[in-house]
């Protein structure tokens, strides 16, 4: 039992931090309609950003928030190239998001070298029931919980949440409401890429990170946002740790190199059944 | 992103509706050199000098270049199937680097462990690619567009993670060694003349192939496919099976991939699920793209040019004086920005671009007016 409990927190933790490059995603597709490939690279680049100010003697908290800040600009770049030029068809925005995410290994190398990196997180572990979980654990859990209710907040209660939400349930009639919606694309992007950077800062205390992890961790979110039809960020939390905790049981009980399989395996599932469902001719983008 | 609402027919991928509105409605009624399929410039003339100087080219090249020869051909093989299911059936796959891998393990283990002549097993390895695509796209093929694009990707790591856990056929994640050369009957391929023959080999079944597509895409299933590029409901009211010629296609392409793999293994004689990253599927959509999508010479021409330019900026990259990883830099920059920037500005790819600036191909300007 202790065992159980001991994987099933380690793959809650992971799983959180899947929900949040899932919403990154959600983030993003919800605006613009477009999946952005270049997801994992913000995950990826935010941890080595926090890697590299740590090791420049920038205290914990400011490093981690500067990381944040700089995936973000990355974020905001990625979307620039994406969505900057008028009438990019979606189709063709994934395969330039994909360029940048290839491109993107030349710079991250270039800036961080090309060795996985990770760092101390919250350090110490707590005895629950005989349990040891380490805090880094909970915190991970905190954070994006704290994230989950600010982004609830955001989207209800701020006139620049709500703008977003109206350009993702109807482009044309936000135009006609005044809402730019090129900018709001761009904002999205953005925040897709601070969610991302917050997930790569979470997530590299728990295991290191290297220029190319970016697949991985894209998957893993793309997955979890599969859950929500890539338009509901609650979903994709449930379906994060869904997949989280399946992972760090069939590593933990079976073999840890079928982790990735599985979640690849539900997640094949999960998009063939939902568009066995959806009925005749899928709607083109509008 | 469409600003006008109420269009009736809208093309089911904006990259497909960029082919069918270039290939335009109907069948090449001129000359029958002249279609936009094939390079325009001279009719003909064009095909007989690229297929004389890719004839004579091997004579003049060093074993090194030969081997870079071969790559290319191989590439191009690949990215002919790819360039048709991406133009025609508007199907984004990141998996065809499982399908070459499925065919040069196919092709080895044949030869290898079952004693297999080398020639048969190369015949069986895009059937047994062709193959797996049937059995993988019929579920598959249901998602479109990014759903897909992930899909494939997924397919490609579960057959990298198969590959590296069945350790006791396939040597796992250290690879395979001493895969037998090509040979039919007492003639072996060893020795010095080796890279020269596969050279020859290789462009020999790039001719086979392109000659494949070329009349694929000008049969009547090649008017279905072009149906489904402009419009996927619109083909199905005309009777187009769509779900079939879906998977007709994509199983053609998995099995260039997979005679490409094939080749490969003979070739190398040493392959390993390291051989085949999901770094060499994004490769093969680049190349597709850079010489266009749909476009038959273009997939030629794409992958040499991504080739070469990946090649000569490793060359540079190697020089003294710079960092250990410059080459990698260098390599994933370049991959990224020839993919964002032909997106962005040549968006119809190298080839086609071409044709329209030197007027070759058929009326595109008069097609677009009335689109």
């Amino acid at each position: 039992m202790s065992l159980f409990l001991q994987y099933a927190s380690s793959g809650v933790a992971t799983g959180c931090t899947f929900a949040l490059v899932a919403t990154g995603f959600v983030a993003i597709y919800r605006v613009t309609r477009v999946v952005n490939f270049a997801q994992g690279v913000f995950a990826v680049t935010g941890g080595m950003a926090a890697f590299a100010l740590l090791g420049h003697g920038v205290p914990h908290v400011l490093a981690e928030a500067a990381a944040v800040v700089v995936a973000a600009v990355a974020g905001l770049g990625v979307g620039l190239m994406a969505i900057g030029r008028r009438g990019t068809p979606p189709l063709a925005s994934l395969i330039i998001t994909l360029g940048i995410g290839i491109g993107s290994y030349a710079l991250l190398i270039l800036g961080f070298g090309d060795q996985p990196v990770s760092f101390d997180g919250l350090r110490g572990s707590a005895a629950i029931d005989g349990v040891s979980m380490p805090l880094q654990f909970a915190l991970v859990v905190v954070v994006t919980a704290v994230t989950f209710a600010a982004l609830t907040l955001f989207f209800n209660g701020t006139y620049l949440g709500r703008a977003l939400t109206a350009c993702s349930s109807n482009p044309h009639a936000a135009r006609l409401v005044g809402i730019d919606i090129r900018r709001m694309g761009l904002v999205s992007f953005a925040l897709g890429g601070a969610l991302g950077g917050l997930a790569g800062v979470l997530l590299t205390p728990l295991q290191p990170v290297s220029f190319d992890s970016d697949v991985g961790i894209a998957i893993n979110g793309f997955a979890a946002a599969v859950f929500g039809g890539i338009l509901r960020p609650v979903t994709a939390l449930a379906g994060a740790l869904i997949l989280g905790v399946a992972e760090a049981l069939v590593a933990g009980y079976w073999r840890a190199s079928f982790q990735s399989g599985v979640a690849l395996v539900i997640m094949l599932g999960l998009m063939v059944w939902q568009a066995t469902r959806r009925a005749g001719v899928e709607e083109s983008p509008a | 992103m469409s600003r006008l609402r109420g269009r009736t027919a809208r093309p089911t991928s904006p990259l497909a509706g960029e082919v069918a509105r270039r290939a335009g409605p109907g069948v090449p009624t001129k000359s029958r050199w002249r279609g936009a399929d094939f390079v325009g410039w001279g009719g003909g003339w064009a095909i007989g000098a690229a297929a004389l100087g890719s004839l004579l080219l091997p004579v003049a090249l060093d074993d090194f270049q030969l081997t870079i020869y071969v790559f290319i051909g191989l590439a191009a093989i690949v990215v002919a199937g790819l360039s048709l299911l991406m133009g025609f059936a508007g199907q984004v796959s990141l998996g065809q680097g499982a399908f070459y891998a499925i065919g040069a393990y196919a092709a080895a283990l044949l030869a290898k462990l079952l004693s297999v002549p080398p020639l048969l097993a190369l015949a069986a390895a895009p059937a047994a690619a062709a193959a797996v695509a049937v059995v993988v796209g019929l579920p598959l093929l249901r998602l479109r567009g990014h759903y897909l694009a992930f899909a494939t990707l997924a397919f490609q790591l579960i057959v990298l993670s198969v590959i590296g856990e069945a350790r006791g056929l396939t040597g796992g994640d250290t690879g395979l060694t001493g895969v037998p050369t090509l040979s039919a009957g007492p003639i072996s391929l060893e020795g010095q003349y080796r890279a020269f023959v596969f050279a020859y080999i290789t462009w020999l079944l790039l001719a086979a192939v392109l000659l494949l597509t070329r009349n694929l895409v000008r049969s009547r299933p090649g008017r279905a496919l072009r149906a489904l590029a402009t419009s996927e409901p619109a083909a199905l009211a005309a009777g187009v099976p769509v779900g079939r010629v879906k998977l007709q296609v994509f199983a053609l392409s998995a099995a260039y991939a997979g005679l490409a793999g094939a080749v490969y293994a003979f070739f190398v004689s040493y392959i390993a699920p390291g051989s085949f990253p999901v770094l060499l599927s994004i490769e093969f959509l680049i190349m597709a793209t850079v010489g266009g999508l749909g476009s038959i010479s273009g997939s030629v021409v794409g992958a040499a040019l991504v080739y070469l330019l990946v090649q000569l900026l490793t060359a540079v990259g190697t020089l003294p004086g710079l960092p250990l990883h410059a080459p990698a830099i260098f390599s994933y920059a370049v991959y990224g920005l020839v993919l964002v920037l032909i997106l962005l500005l040549l968006p119809q790819g190298v080839v086609p671009a071409i044709q329209a600036r030197l007027g070759t191909s058929r009326s595109v300007s008069a097609v677009e007016a009335s689109a």
